[in-house]
């Protein structure tokens, strides 16, 4: 029996000390698993948030980020349509962003204050300069879908 | 969580009393071809058992050792799983048990965390915790990546894949609520360059005024690249053991009187509004103005919720009433400039709103009234994810030992690394030090360990 290469060489990156490129072709296939109903609501410009079922449960307003269980009383949640206009509570702008970044720097990155929601959704500002107590409303990117959430943005209003 | 039950702040405690008996490291560097992990992890290791002036030779602390701890952050970077077996192998100690924690930037402290957990439980009486990381095989845009996986990726990480943006989200909310200077953000990247000037250990060391860091590119408002941690490649290496084992090791063992963790959501969107949990230095009327102003919440953005648990419950463990007056030494997880002032008011140094003052005062500084990261911390001197707490634990034990100039001053260690020592060289060593504490912190605040180190 005789075994043979398959021909791919590592490429050198430096012969001292011996450094060789490894590498890597090749995806994961990532569920959104139950969050699936939000990211396939913003094709079609809709903003879903969860809320807990349990009567008994102390907290009432909605989840954005959505969860499919609550945390607090672990029944599960309902999906509810959330408000789609909101405040700036936080900004910064991306100047410098990693590798897998999809959109074009420099990116304005946001926190927005929704009211009923008990959490502070991380997005960004489509238009505009953002600043703290910003009105803004959300819009949604339905022609050319990333499937991520990035499809969710705001602009001021 | 928002509403604390009655189990779950209970102050823990160790069945039997914990000891560090020695520390190694490497020096760190954004790219070390030179070396394989297994080969840095052996260099932080042959420095514990050679160098702490323990009273048993290499082979003999071998030979005493009954339980192993790896802390790695990220298989991504090192492109190697399961990588403690590898090195675990390499150091020698097979087959004895051992783990492997990862808890974000917080692996180091959890790694230490379960090493004392063994050792105050009787499981074992000698545990080495072994940290590193290698962040060189990728590029930097990359490497940017793979952090941010460490934010969510389904809601988060898609938003700039840069962790410097998630914490300049919470410097700008920060700024609004207590109108900071910029200049006191700016201070703490001067004083940690600074410090790493006199370390031969240093990444990343420089002489800074705070124009020079306002005046640098800016990664993402309002934070510049000198206000940012380095990415590191390198190891660390802490020895724990019991009391009979400690003092067999050596004469000089140091006690490690209280590790705790806390967490919080690991996006920082979901952080809930709730009572500040106040430490044993602060009292309702301490906070009886807090919400007069733009602060609409607690933790909010502005605060860290993992390391006031984390304190609280330390501070009860090694009864610490005021960590001012208590410690003697501290070591921040200053991985930003505004998340070192946050972690000020976590821990208690100053009420919330308040932290600025701990730099402005001068406090924080050396001959200050409690020294901070005299070691240069993870802007001036290094984070190699893994290995970030237990350096920070190292660098504490040298100072109650008194030993810190030895481990920084010899002009042979600066000579090792290739560097020379400078002429300007100071001697960071607090004299007469006592208690000193380390904050391991992940996440924007997911995880965060507080340790308290006392001479014994």
């Amino acid at each position: 029996m005789t075994v043979e290469l398959n021909g791919t060489t590592a490429e050198i990156v430096s012969d001292d000390p011996l450094v060789i490129k490894n590498v890597k072709n090749w995806f994961h296939s990532h569920s959104y698993g139950g969050w699936s109903r939000f990211f396939k609501g913003l094709r079609d410009s809709k903003l879903l948030a969860t809320r807990c079922t349990n009567p008994e449960c102390k907290e009432k307003r909605l989840w954005l980020p959505p969860r499919c269980d609550c945390p607090d009383c672990w029944s599960r949640m309902e999906w509810v349509p959330a408000p789609t206009v909101g405040v700036i509570i936080t900004h910064t702008t991306v100047q410098y962003p990693g590798a897998l970044f999809r959109a074009s720097p420099p990116c304005p990155l946001i926190s927005v204050s929704i009211e009923g929601v008990c959490t502070k959704l991380m997005s960004y500002l489509k238009e505009g300069t953002p600043r703290i107590g910003m009105p803004v409303r959300a819009v949604f990117n339905t022609t050319k879908p990333t499937n991520t959430i990035l499809d969710l943005a705001w602009v001021p209003r | 969580m928002i509403r604390f039950g009655p189990g779950n702040l209970r102050i823990p405690k160790f069945e039997r009393p914990v000891y560090v008996v020695a520390g190694g490291m490497t020096d760190f560097r954004k790219r070390y071809p030179e070396k394989n992990s297994c080969e840095l992890c052996m260099d932080a290791l042959r420095m514990a058992a050679e160098e702490n002036d323990l009273k048993v030779s290499p082979e003999e602390l071998r030979r005493s050792v009954n339980w192993c701890v790896y802390s790695q952050f990220a298989d991504h970077f090192g492109d190697q799983l399961l990588a403690a077996a590898k090195i675990h192998d390499y150091l020698g100690f097979d087959p004895l048990g051992n783990i492997e924690v990862k808890t974000g930037g917080a692996t180091g402290g959890s790694a230490v965390l379960a090493a004392a957990q063994a050792v105050a439980s009787g499981y074992a009486s000698c545990v080495p915790v072994v940290g590193w990381e290698r962040m060189d095989e990728v590029s930097t845009k990359v490497g940017n990546s793979y952090i941010a996986s460490a934010a969510c990726k389904d809601f988060e990480s898609e938003l700039g894949w840069m962790y410097a943006s998630y914490y300049a989200l919470m410097a700008q909310r920060y700024q609004y609520e207590n109108e900071v200077p910029r200049e006191s953000l700016a201070k703490i990247a001067c004083k940690n360059h600074d410090y790493a000037r006199f370390s031969p250990y240093s990444q990343n060391p420089g002489k800074y005024t705070v124009a020079d860091i306002l005046k640098n590119d800016i990664v993402s408002d309002p934070l510049s690249f000198l206000e940012c941690c380095v990415m590191s490649v390198g190891a660390a290496v802490l020895i724990l053991a019991d009391e009979q084992t400690a003092f067999k090791l050596t004469d000089h063992p140091v006690q490690l009187t209280a590790i705790c963790g806390g967490t919080h959501t690991l996006r920082t969107a979901d952080r809930r509004n709730m009572p500040i949990l106040l430490l044993p230095n602060e009292t309702e009327d301490t906070y009886k103005h807090y919400f007069d102003g733009k602060r609409d919440e607690w933790p909010g953005f502005s605060s860290f919720l993992a390391a006031r648990t984390a304190a609280y419950l330390a501070y009860h463990m090694a009864g610490i009433k005021d960590p001012l007056e208590d410690f003697d030494l501290l070591e921040t997880h200053d991985a930003f400039t505004i998340s070192d002032i946050q972690t000020y008011e976590d821990i208690g140094l100053r009420p919330y709103g308040r932290g600025r003052e701990f730099i402005d005062s001068g406090d924080a500084y050396f001959e200050g009234r409690l020294p901070t990261n005299l070691s240069g911390g993870l802007i001036g001197t290094m984070h190699a994810v893994g290995a970030t707490g237990i350096f920070q634990m190292v660098e504490l034990m040298w100072q109650l030992q008194g030993k810190w100039d030895k481990f920084h001053g010899d002009p042979e260690r600066w000579t090792r690394y290739g560097k020379t020592k400078p002429e300007d060289y100071r001697n960071l060593q607090v004299p007469n030090a006592k208690r000193g504490c380390a904050v391991s912190h992940a996440g924007t605040g997911s995880h965060v360990t507080v340790t308290i180190l006392e001479r014994a």
